[in-house]
């Protein structure tokens, strides 16, 4: 605790998980105890890394994609972080000490560059010109201007980045291949079955799938990239080249003050480093003991588990890293799908319900364990997929048969009507007045013989009016009734069908 | 024959008594904008409300023993006066509360202000506004710095070419209203936003627009991923917002974090709905060469704990778009009850004095003393909403005795078990009323007071328009109006404040009193309005024709500028959990308004809808082994009601409907939730945790 007796939080990474903990500090810390400093390399202010695939769709605005800077704590951008002096309790910036009492690690990952011939230079060269990787603005805004100029796009990877960066690159009218080293699209997500009615689905659009195959070179000439060369020997010509094949998590400050780092940097379910209590980690920097985060959602939720840690004291629940069935919502242009929680192959001993139309490039599937929806797969279906993802995890939803939850099931009522003729007695055909067919072909038989009498006598359509044509088929019906009527029986039997031995 | 407007809604139909052949006083509609003509069942039967047969004609006391004996209106208000100063004496001026309602007319609604802030001089007093237009209103003034429901007449909506119309089931609520939207539904243009597939959401089957059914509790969410798309598409009216708001920024930055598909997983609504009703609102937009749209919320909507923040919400996505002020578009609340708006304006709120000027402004406390004719200082200050001061009643610091008019706490109020116990625990209930309802049962006196065709009056639509009651009966004899009865006490309590009983001296009165305010009354007049003038205030001056449209130039802000306000959805107070898994929403019946201590009585209306039901989905039916009209039970941690089953799959199979008109075992604000917007004060009538079960 310093001098004035508030406690300074230095946060490294101004990203979505950044900020999100700065604005968890500043909720939790009623009493203002606190001083939250966010520290930002990039100049840009904080923004929207999940949209960045709307830019390249150009389905977004730039300025769309700025997030709120949190209240109740200093932003400062542009701001590299050199070094962590741990024993000093301080970050340099531009030589600047900036003393801390907590320190919080957010500072995500950046993509992943296969080291492949064409693509070997040292981590800190330029990549070739056409080639990208997509983790911030400038890449985005990089690659929507090389769209400009492109015929045949590679994206590299089929995770959920690159089908997006795919349909992205397709809607401003490039032709796109995506190779991936598995043999269907979103094998992290999907099952076969549905990755391979993915594939369908966005080789309607225009984009060509190559799975099983791996990235074995990148050619350029004046370099500038002319294409890949697969493993299996296949060359695709491509004049821009998206590597969306993973993320590595940004450990650099920590290895080099000494915390203990693996894969992210390494922290214990308190989200601190186990070396410097002083030091936590959370986002895609992170390796808690379930993983590293790789989506904004547990992100999010560490930020808050170790602002009210700090905050209050609380001991929270370990965050848990859900690696496998986290939920994927994928922004892709032309391309609805929706994976979480269980599939048929994670189900264990749930119950799992298929409806697979490969037609419609249509494959839906829940996964139910007791009364919960633990798991679904929507492809090509938008709106019962968000119907069934705000059932998901929620107690008591499932129906007594489950097979209820492939078919949409809210605002589903019959629309009542029917032709003045068929419909019955009971049905109201005035709502404001509470009329039905009933009491208007009574008030008829009363006397009541034109729309005007009827109106007058029931006070059908005298409220809103909707019904004005309804009452005047009635009554048309009526008057062609009664004709029959005269020229043969008596009135009830043409109205009222004539059961038999009743 | 007397030509009048309808004693229920806000739409305020215009109505015709006269007797019919049989010689009975009956209603029938007259042509009139808001109704073009039409009047519903509850208007058709109105004047049998002048005929119900537990009328109220003398006052009366409760006795030891709990029943009521009728006393002398002199034995009534002696006694009254006699507690209540007792009580001051004892306790301080606030140990004395008054609770209003948005049904009064602006002469009692304004009467009742001043009689609680010159006579009784408590600073508690607010009102059941506070239960249906309190986020509205917090909302409007914050964005537009005025609250007028509509700020343009409702007949604009015809040539709308997209309306958003959220939490609002108007074509049960006010069904003429309906015809207004005729010219959208053509376009293909009406979006009903509703967890129901109520009638209204029905309006927009057949292609005449779409009904998204949301998650309950979620149209924040979703009107924030609507200025999303309206952001990030660039389908803004930048030239407007850069000219006429300040905020977008903040605004823009707040939505970035809303992009469609985590709106979907929160909502329900696809990201594919979000965005085509996102584009057909912004090419209705005037700044895309559209012929206008609206955004319009209704009690849905603003019945939350961030009911505030949802109105501000839909506002920022108008404003986003260009509408408020912008030809044939605008932002709108719909209001509810018959003097909703006027109701709000003239003192019945907790901080506020007539002419919607706040208490705590010392120009604003001076000017109304002025007109009272007493010591600014004399005046208390702000009081709590609705709910806190509920809360208090009863309390060591709070209220010991209660005024009631033109409410019916018992059946209307949240948590209303625990607000009944309260109103028991009192040690002085006066509850004026005309008929013995679930309130005035509770009373220690119950004074008698005049109805809708026995009164003359003022009444404020929810297009801000204001309209005349005008009388066409003597009252019962025995009965008197609520002007007499505060006069009466006035004396007793030996005020030297005027409080006259002619309501057009009182309206006089009022036009001075809110002359300069932001609701300024100051140049209608009765002689204005029986010449057939159409006046929607703010009309300051004799000769000035009154504002239909607001905001055409500017909007009421210091600096004529729209205020953008970033907001945050906050959710359920009460959300799903393993042992309350289903949400609740309550609603309105056609038949029936408010909480029935009126329509309940009317024979016609009562054989419509005789009594409370809860409507859910055949697949919860199914799972909870309900099949056809069984009993159900509906508990909240708060309590629970039971009434009969009614399975339907126009509702969402995670949500289970009531109407809230009724009263017992059937009242379903047993069950709601009383935690209120931190803003506003109005309480999440609209969303709370249940259990429900087969009643055994």
């Amino acid at each position: 605790m310093n001098g004035e007796g508030s406690i300074r939080v230095v946060v490294v990474g101004a990203g979505m998980v950044g900020i999100r903990f700065a604005e968890e500090v500043a909720r939790a810390d009623r009493a203002g105890r606190f001083e939250v400093l966010v520290l930002g390399e990039e100049e840009y202010e904080p923004y929207n890394r999940i949209l960045l695939t709307e830019l390249v769709a150009g389905r977004a605005e730039l300025a769309s994609l700025a997030l709120a800077r949190p209240a109740g704590a200093t932003v400062r951008l542009g701001a590299r972080v050199e070094r962590i002096d741990r024993e000093a309790r301080a970050v340099c910036v531009d030589d600047e000490p900036v003393p801390y009492d907590h320190l919080v690690l957010a500072t995500g990952a950046r993509g992943r560059v296969l080291r492949v011939p064409g693509l070997d230079a040292g981590p800190d060269e330029p990549l070739p010109g056409g080639v990208f990787v997509l983790r911030s603005v400038d890449d985005a805004r990089g690659i929507s201007a090389a769209a400009l100029n492109s015929r045949r796009a590679v994206v590299v990877g089929g995770g959920p980045l690159g089908v997006e960066a795919a349909c992205g690159l397709r809607l401003r009218g490039v032709d796109v291949d995506v190779v991936s080293f598995a043999g269907h699209l979103l094998d992290r997500d999907l099952d076969p079955e549905p990755g391979r009615l993915l594939a369908e689905a966005v080789s309607d659009l225009g984009i060509a799938f190559h799975g099983d195959a791996a990235l074995a070179a990148l050619t350029h000439d004046d370099r500038h990239v002319r294409g890949v060369v697969l493993d299996d020997g296949r060359t695709l010509a491509a004049d821009l080249v998206v590597l969306a094949c993973g993320a590595v998590p940004e450990t650099a400050l920590a290895t080099a003050a000494g915390l203990e780092v693996a894969h992210g940097v390494v922290v214990g379910d308190d989200l601190a480093t186990t070396r410097d209590p002083a030091i936590h980690a959370i986002g895609d920097c992170a390796q808690t003991p379930s993983g590293v985060a790789g989506l904004v959602a547990p992100g999010w939720e560490q930020a808050r588990a170790l602002a009210r840690r700090l905050v209050d004291g609380e001991a929270a629940d370990p965050v848990a890293v859900v690696l496998d069935g986290a939920a994927m919502r994928l922004k892709a242009a032309g391309v609805s799908l929706v994976a979480a929680g269980r599939k048929a192959s994670t189900a264990g001993g749930a119950r799992v319900l298929t409806m697979s139309d490969p037609y419609a490039r249509r494959y839906v599937e829940v996964v139910v364990d007791g009364d919960a929806l633990v798991g679904m797969t929507c492809l090509g279906a938008p709106e019962l997929a968000s119907s069934l993802s705000v059932q998901l995890g929620r107690p008591s939803v499932v129906p007594l048969d489950p097979l209820q939850l492939l078919a949409p099931s809210a605002g589903q009522g019959d629309t009542a009507a029917g032709s003045p003729t068929t419909m019955p007695g009971g049905t109201t055909v005035c709502r404001c007045n509470g009329v039905t067919k009933r009491d208007l072909v009574a008030a008829w038989d009363g006397g009541a013989c034109s729309v005007d009498a009827l109106a007058t006598t029931t006070r059908a359509t005298t409220g809103c009016g909707g019904c004005t044509s309804l009452v005047r088929g009635i009554a048309d019906w009526l008057q062609v009734s009664d004709a029959d009527a005269d020229a043969s029986q008596s009135r009830s039997a043409t109205r009222e069908p004539v059961v038999k031995g009743a | 024959m007397t030509d009048t407007h309808c004693p229920y809604c806000a739409l305020q139909c215009a109505m015709r008594l006269a007797a019919g052949v049989d010689g009975v006083l009956a209603a029938s509609p007259r042509d009139f904008p808001t109704n073009r003509g039409g009047i519903c069942q509850k208007g058709w039967t109105s004047a049998d409300l002048l005929r119900a047969p537990d009328r109220i004609t003398a006052p009366l006391r409760r006795t030891t023993d709990g029943r009521y004996e009728e006393v002398t209106w002199d034995a009534a208000l002696d006694e009254i006066a006699s507690r209540v100063t007792a009580l001051q004496t004892a306790h301080g001026r606030d140990a004395v509360a008054v609770f209003g309602g948005g049904g009064l007319t602006n002469e009692k609604a304004y009467a009742l202000g001043k009689f609680a802030r010159t006579v009784l001089r408590t600073r508690f007093i607010d009102y059941n506004g506070r239960f249906c237009m309190a986020s509205a209103a917090a909302a409007g003034n914050r964005a537009f710095g005025v609250d007028r429901g509509l700020p343009f007449p409702l007949t604009d909506l015809a040539g709308a070419e997209a309306v958003l119309l959220l939490g609002s089931n108007l074509a049960d609520t006010m069904p003429p209203a309906v015809q207004h939207l005729g010219g959208v539904r053509e376009h293909g243009g009406l979006v009903v936003v509703d967890p129901r597939r109520s009638a209204t959401a029905r309006l927009a089957d057949d292609g005449a627009g779409e009904h998204l059914a949301l998650v309950p509790g979620t149209d924040l969410v979703l009107l924030l991923g609507l200025t999303h798309v309206v952001l990030a598409e660039g389908l803004a009216d930048t030239a407007y917002l850069e000219e006429r708001t300040h905020g977008l920024d903040d605004v823009r930055r707040s939505v970035a974090a809303w992009w469609p598909e985590r709106v979907a997983s929160v909502t329900g609504i696809d990201e594919g709905t979000l965005r085509r009703v996102a584009r057909r609102l912004a090419a209705a937009a005037p700044c895309h060469g559209g012929a206008g749209a609206y955004v319009l919320t209704g009690r849905g909507a603003e019945q939350h704990v961030d009911g505030t923040d949802t109105v501000t919400a839909a506002i920022n996505l108008a404003l986003c778009l260009g509408l408020p002020g912008g030809a044939g578009s605008g932002y709108g609340c719909v209001t509810g009850q018959g003097n909703g708006q006027g109701g709000r304006e003239h003192g019945q709120k907790a901080d506020q004095l007539p002419g919607y000027r706040m208490i705590d402004d010392p120009a604003a406390r001076e000017h109304v003393a002025r007109v009272w004719g007493v010591d600014p200082d004399s005046l208390p200050g702000k009081g709590v909403p609705a709910v806190e001061l509920l809360r208090r009643l009863g309390a060591d610091d709070g209220p010991k005795a209660l005024f009631v008019h033109g409410a019916n706490l018992v059946v209307s109020a949240p948590d209303a078990g625990v607000v009944t116990e309260r109103l028991r625990g009192l040690d002085l209930l006066v509850v004026c009323d005309f008929f013995p309802s679930e309130t005035a049962l509770l009373a220690d006196f119950v004074l008698p007071t005049t109805q809708w065709a026995e009164e003359e009056g003022t009444m404020t639509s929810l297009e801000g328009r204001v309209l005349r009651r005008r009388a066409a009966l003597a009252p019962p004899p025995g009965v008197r109006s609520e002007l007499e009865i505060l006069a009466g006490l006035g004396e007793r309590l030996g005020s030297p404040v005027a409080l006259p009983t002619d309501p057009r001296t009182v309206f006089d009165e009022l036009r001075r009193a809110s002359a300069g305010g932001r609701a300024d009354y100051a140049g209608i007049s009765y002689d204005r309005l029986d010449a057939g003038e159409e006046l929607y205030w703010p009309c300051p001056a004799e000769d000035h024709p009154g504002t239909p449209r607001l905001f055409a130039d500017a909007f009421a802000t210091p600096d004529g500028r729209a205020r953008m306000v970033a907001v945050t959805p906050v959710g359920p107070d009460d959300d799903l959990r393993r042992d309350a898994p289903v949400y609740l929403v309550t609603g309105r019946v056609l038949p029936h308004y408010q909480s029935g201590a009126q329509t309940r009585r009317v024979a016609r209306l009562h054989d419509a809808a005789p009594a409370a039901y809860v409507e859910l989905h055949p697949q919860l039916a199914a799972r909870l082994g309900i099949e056809g009209v069984e009993d159900v039970r509906v508990s909240s941690s708060r309590g629970s009601m039971v009434a009969q089953a009614r399975i339907s799959a126009d509702i969402r199979p995670d949500t289970v409907f009531a109407p809230f008109h009724f009263a017992g075992l059937a009242r379903v604000n047993s069950v709601t939730n009383a935690a209120t917007d931190p803003i506003s004060g109005m309480p999440e009538f609209k969303v709370c945790a249940v259990t429900v079960e087969v009643a055994r």
